[in-house]
């Protein structure tokens, strides 16, 4: 059975329950003592997200300030259950409007209830999607006064639809203005070892989307992948035009997205729900585009004192700039006094997380800004042991920068009635694990 | 659902500070229940609101159940919900109360709105109260039949709900075929989904006592069922599509092209978004090619890149239940994983349980390509800040040095460690560097070398210091100090408290002896001395091995917690969820109905004793031999035999039947076998004649009291209860469940530490009027047990013992 959950709890740190759904009767009503005793109050914690008390496993995750714990008494799906907990979570945030916390779950405590007995019935999962569920649903979420409100109140006898082919989407939907917003972002995950070698490197990218367009529309998209482009020119018989193209190493798609389509002609097409959803995922491993190359130096001179020189060059185009980069350079726990000299930017030393933390709001492309810092640090008698250094981590965003490469080449909408649509696309590239070993 | 047992006590303005808020509410409750002003139903929303709120932060307010009622006669579905809510929530505490509602969710159950109708149903089936079943019969039936598909999935989760509340009025108003017939002809896909949930519990639960329920099961999984799912599958969601993937995945299919067919079709599932998805459909995969070698491989070629992907992204929590199921994979099929190596790269900020399912990925995928750079990427963790990860590192470089690629490069990084200064490091890289020079003694000089420069005063933990030790013996002649640091260890012997270096302290001053006379003479003597008048035993530790049966059952089951546990399902998994008939199918004519971990564990345990004592006897007969054998060196003898000759002495060997003909040195062996406790050797005796408990058996104390009376004793025993077990029987309690588990049920109990006693019975599953009496009287300071047993037909008396005396065994082992 995939999941049949007993219970879901939703706790808050301190481990006071928030709120408890009791799906099934085989598991006591002591379990969330089990599991503060056993799990919160220990240093298990961290350890592992699945664990076995008595009987039952309890599966938990941490979302901001909650813990949500699932608790199962059979030898249950666990990533099926992981995912629920996702997709639940993004539900009760589609509801509140952006923010999932301790103080969003008790201002619409009567909402989630309602919520968690249609999404799951006696341990089974049933619907997720929001855009069915809001034919059940009679609360309204308390949302933040900075979103949207909600557009349309849900249309009376709609039950039916249900079992309609689209299950995502409803129908009769009218906008005035169609729109359709396109996100790429992709995440760079490097791992550098201290020779300057690419240990390992990697994209992962997803493309968001949001549409506002009325009707049942039919979406095809476009992308410089080498697959869909070469099946294309077949299919024309023309050969590929030159320029970049794109190796996906693997791909996965939103539920919406014609499978059988995208194997047979490799086109992406699909009819895509109402408002904001994940079109696809797709991971990269083969040229990667570094947007930043870190050059650091550090010498140790003598017990006491260190040098550090940290240079950081942009590789992407000049005309570009990344936004918000922070490189953060680990010294010593002795670490006594610090002085900094940099070309741009600013730099201090945060004793909290042991690091040399230098930001750099606006930085363009095509430049190599340094900084170098001179520590001093406490000499320690007793502690001989050497200081194994941690690796520098870098954070960054640069808007119209894919590390992939990936391009939108066409995003065209159909609708029977054949309206014009107005196409937005955005493009991002963000540090994912971008660390590099000195 | 419960209400939360902790009251929640931050400030809140909200917060009711006692009763008087509660008894507030009751008055206004009972004001609007008779009013049809307008906007009654705004306030009433308000109060309502206010009442969940309460029962959410854990105040009883059950006290206004009855004003909750009266006020629920309304035809907003707002209010309707949130009483729904409160019933369900209280119903089962307050069953004289529940009755109340029963008319009015039966009316709601025959409104004209569908959702209305579909709540009040999921309400009804909700309550929980034994003694209403009654009443859920007829709106179930409806349900069934009802028009409208919200109605029908709820009733589908209804019947369920109802078999588990009383299995037998769920079967006798024919609710299960007709979930059947909605399974396989309903137009909406939730509701055929649910019907299959509904059903794969209901029919699994009765299979153990009716034969067409068992038939009915496989029926599920004949290929018209399955290929009419197939066939509807675009139509099911995310979930539902699990649900049936699961199913798809134990169907035998017919031929190869019936292969083919399903995975074509499914194929596509391997780009789903949803990754409980990709993974169902990598079991479907994965089972239908097992018989085909080469299918197989491609399979794992292709499932590679869509796990990937899944580890990379998601959360922590997904990325850890995925990493699992891929380690499974790559533990089997590491040569398919080779090239893939750097994906099992740790990242600094990754919880260690992470780290720790990579670094074994990356030991198994390593080979004569890869080695160099896994092992310079796994000397990088072994600076790292977790003190746990760091020694699994060090161990992983050991175990790849032992699989002969490049083992040049690899000493000199064991080296390094070495010279690291830090301790856990040195400890863990001492230990490896010991098993390398018994495999590749050709190491000695350049280990050596930088050995000798380690003190041994620096060396704490029990397992280095062995190691370091038997380096010193082995090479006693290449270290100058080393019969003077062996002599300084022996100085100490009463402050080591390990047997298992006190061991290998006399074995090694013994080789230092026969190389270097003259100088070891003196230490000789003592460590003879110390070792002679050694009251310790030794038990030496066994490394845990996973057979390849537990491999094999684990896969099985892919694509669930057992993944994760690394541990099949039977071995955790309460028993009482599993009916008699699952089981027999399962242990695969294993006498004792009931197979535990401990058991299997300690047959394991069994087996590794066994090659022990086999190799160990070899030896004695070829002579000893350079390499191969922890114990090899020729000094070994003497000692062990001086050490087990003060043991023979100190304390009578128990003998055994099947053991006579092992010679004074594997008496060693033999007394770990037995030190495990005797209950290892009890649980591994022949089996005893085929006897299989009822479950669920049942006797009312009367009748207890009775045949107590009337039969006579037909066995009385003594015997011994694990000291784990002992220091587990806080209470009675503690062992009941236990025995429960095992089908042993107890009737009274009573006693505190240290003296206990139970009455226990059970039943014969085969013969009904057959009963089993127990009593039971243990004492855990002395872990002595007296039982006496009574018997309906005595001659199963002896097999019931055997069943009862090992299940008593196995309690407390971990």
């Amino acid at each position: 059975m995939p999941v049949a959950a007993s219970a879901i709890y939703f706790l808050n740190l301190r481990g006071d329950v928030l709120i408890n759904r009791l799906y099934r009767d085989d598991v006591g009503g002591n379990m969330v003592d089990a599991f503060r005793t056993h799990i919160m109050q220990t240093k298990e914690l961290g350890v592992c997200p699945v664990r076995q008390i008595g009987g039952c496993s309890f599966f938990y995750m941490r979302i901001s300030n909650v813990y949500i714990v699932i608790v199962v008494s059979s030898n249950a799906n666990v990533a099926c259950a992981f995912k629920f907990v996702v997709e639940a979570v993004a539900l009760f945030k589609s509801y509140f409007g952006g923010s999932f916390d301790e103080d969003a779950i008790r201002n619409n405590f009567v909402l989630i209830y309602e919520l968690l007995d249609e999404i799951m019935d006696f341990g089974y999962p049933q619907n997720l999607s929001p855009e069915i569920l809001k034919l059940y649903i009679t609360q309204e979420g308390v949302r933040s006064p900075f979103s949207s409100k909600p557009t349309d109140k849900p249309v009376p006898n709609a039950t039916l639809q249900v079992t309609g082919a689209v299950g995502w989407r409803r129908e009769g939907l009218v906008y005035k203005k169609n729109e359709v917003f396109l996100d790429i972002v992709e995440s760079v995950n490097l791992l550098m070892s201290s020779k300057g070698s690419v240990l390992r490197c990697d994209v992962t990218g997803k493309i968001l989307m949001k549409c506002f367009l009325s009707g049942m529309p039919d979406l095809k998209l476009g992308l410089n992948d080498k697959i869909g482009l070469e099946k294309e020119s077949q299919l024309k018989s023309r050969p590929t035009k030159s320029g970049k193209t794109i190796e996906l190493d693997d791909v996965t798609f939103h539920q919406c997205v014609n499978l059988t389509r995208f194997n047979s002609e490799k086109t992406v097409s699909f009819v895509p729900p109402d408002g904001e959803f994940e079109l696809m995922k797709y991971r990269i491993t083969e040229g990667v585009n570094l947007p930043f190359r870190v050059l650091p130096t550090i010498k140790e001179l003598g017990r006491t004192r260190m040098e550090v020189n940290v240079k950081v060059k942009s590789v992407f185009g000049a005309k570009m700039f990344a936004l918000g980069v922070v490189i953060k350079v680990p010294v010593p726990k002795q670490t006594a006094k610090t002085s900094f000299q940099v070309t741009s930017g600013r730099a201090k030393y945060n004793a909290s997380i042991d690091c040399l933390v230098w930001k750099i709001r606006k930085f363009p492309g095509q430049t190599e800004p340094t900084m170098s810092a001179e520590v001093e640090l406490i000499s320690t008698m007793t502690e001989k042991k050497s200081w194994t250094r941690p690796p520098i981590q870098m954070e960054f965003q640069v808007p119209m920068f894919t590390a992939s490469g990936l391009r939108v080449r066409f995003l065209k909408v159909w609708e029977k009635s054949g309206y014009n649509t107005v196409e937005w696309v955005r493009y991002i590239t963000k540090a994912g694990s971008y660390e590099i070993r000195c | 659902m419960a209400p939360p047992a902790q009251s929640y006590k931050s400030p809140s303005p909200s917060q009711p500070s006692g009763k008087g808020e509660v008894s507030d509410l009751k008055l206004q409750l009972r004001q609007l229940a008779g009013s049809r002003a307008p906007g009654t139903d705004d306030s009433k929303r308000d109060l309502f609101k206010k009442v969940i709120s309460y029962m959410t932060v854990g105040i009883d307010v059950s006290s206004l159940f009855s004003e909750m009622v009266m006020c629920s006669a309304t035809s907003d579905i707002v209010l309707k919900k949130m009483c729904y809510l409160y019933v369900g929530n209280y119903a089962k505490g307050n069953p004289d109360l529940a009755l109340l509602t029963i008319n009015f969710l039966q009316k709601d159950c025959r409104d004209e709105d569908p959702m209305i109708r579909g709540l009040a149903l999921r309400s009804l089936c909700s309550l929980r109260v034994a003694n209403l079943v009654e009443y859920l019969v007829g709106p179930l039936g409806l349900g069934l039949k009802d028009s409208n598909g919200y109605v029908r999935m709820v009733a589908a989760i209804g019947a369920l709900k109802l078999y588990h509340i009383s299995a037998a009025t769920c079967v006798d108003a024919d609710f299960p075929s007709m979930l059947k017939s909605l399974m396989l002809h309903d137009s909406d896909s939730q509701v055929v989904a649910n019907c299959l949930s509904a059903l794969q519990e209901i029919w699994s639960l009765e299979a153990s006592s009716s034969e067409e329920a068992s038939k009915e099961r496989e029926a599920l999984l004949s290929k018209p069922v399955i290929y009419y799912l197939l066939n509807r599958f675009k139509d099911f969601n995310e979930w539902a599509q699990c649900l049936v993937l699961d199913l798809v995945s134990k169907y035998v299919p017919s031929d190869s092209n019936d292969i083919f067919d399903i995975m074509n079709l499914l194929e596509d599932r391997l780009q789903h978004a949803n990754g409980a998805v990709v993974l169902a459909t990598v079991k479907v995969f994965l089972h239908m090619t097992l018989s085909m070698t080469d299918v197989h491989q491609q399979v794992y070629e292709r499932i590679k890149a869509p796990l990937l992907t899944l580890v990379s992204s998601g959360s922590q929590e997904q990325s850890y239940a995925l990493l699992s199921h891929l380690h499974l994979l790559v533990m089997r099929a590491p040569m398919l994983f080779s090239s893939d190596y750097k994906h099992f790269y740790c990242q600094y900020n990754e919880p260690s349980y992470v780290k720790k399912l990579k670094l074994d990925m990356l030991t198994a995928v390593a080979n004569e390509n890869n080695t160099y750079e896994i092992v310079t990427e796994l000397c990088e963790y072994v600076a790292n800040v977790d003190v746990a990860i760091a020694r699994e590192s060090v161990r992983a470089v050991g175990k790849i040095a032992l699989q002969q690629y490049d083992v040049n490069a690899i000493v000199d990084r064991l080296l390094q460690f070495l010279e690291m200064e830090k301790g856990y490091v040195t400890a863990e890289a001492l230990v490896l560097v010991k098993d390398l020079l018994r495999k590749y003694p050709q190491w000695s000089q350049d280990c050596i070398a930088v050995v000798g420069n380690i003190s041994s005063r620096n060396v704490q933990e029990p397992k280095a210091k062995a190691a370091l030790i038997w380096m010193l013996g082995e090479y006693c002649q290449d270290m100058a100090d080393a019969p003077y640091v062996l002599e300084n260890l022996i100085e100490n012997w009463d402050d080591e408290h390990s047997a298992e270096v006190r061991l290998h302290l006399l074995t090694a001053v013994l080789k230092c002896f026969l190389k270097r006379p003259p100088e070891t003479q003196k230490a000789l003597g003592a460590a003879l001395a110390a070792g002679l008048s050694d009251s310790h035993q030794a038990v030496s530790v066994f490394t845990d091995t996973q057979n390849s049966e537990i491999k094999d059952r684990i896969f099985d089951e892919f694509n669930s917690l057992s993944v994760v546990y690394q541990k099949p399902s039977y071995m955790f998994t309460d028993k009482e969820h599993r009916g008699p008939f699952e089981f027999s199918e399962e242990t695969g004519g294993l006498s004792v109905g009931v197979e535990s971990v401990e058991n299997i564990a300690q047959r394991v345990d069994a087996n590794d004793n066994d090659l022990l004592l086999g190799t160990s006897e070899e030896e004695e007969i070829r002579g000893p031999s350079p390499d191969g054998s922890a114990y090899s060196a020729p000094a070994y003898d003497a000692a062990s035999i001086s050490l087990t000759s003060s043991h023979t002495q100190s304390e009578p060997v128990i003998s055994n039947s099947s053991l006579p003909t092992y010679s004074a040195q594997t008496s060693l062996a033999i007394d770990d076998l037995l030190g495990l406790s005797l209950s290892s050797s009890t649980t591994s005796v022949p089996s005893p004649p085929f006897l299989k408990l009822n479950a669920k058996a049942v006797i009312d104390p009367g009748t207890f009291q009775r045949k107590w009376g009337q039969l006579p004793i037909a066995l009385t025993q003594e015997c011994s209860i694990s000291p784990q077990g002992a220091a587990a029987l806080t209470s009675p309690q503690v062992l009941l469940r236990h025995m429960q588990g095992q089908s042993i049920h107890c009737i009274a109990s009573g006693g505190q530490a240290p003296n206990f006693k139970f009455f226990f019975f059970a039943q014969n599953a085969e013969a009904s009027a057959s009963f089993f009496l127990v009593e039971c009287i243990i004492n855990t300071s002395s872990s002595k047990v007296q039982i006496k047993v009574k018997a309906d037909d005595q001659s199963t008396s002896d097999a019931f013992w055997n069943l009862f005396q090992s299940a008593l065994s196995r309690f407390g082992s971990p």
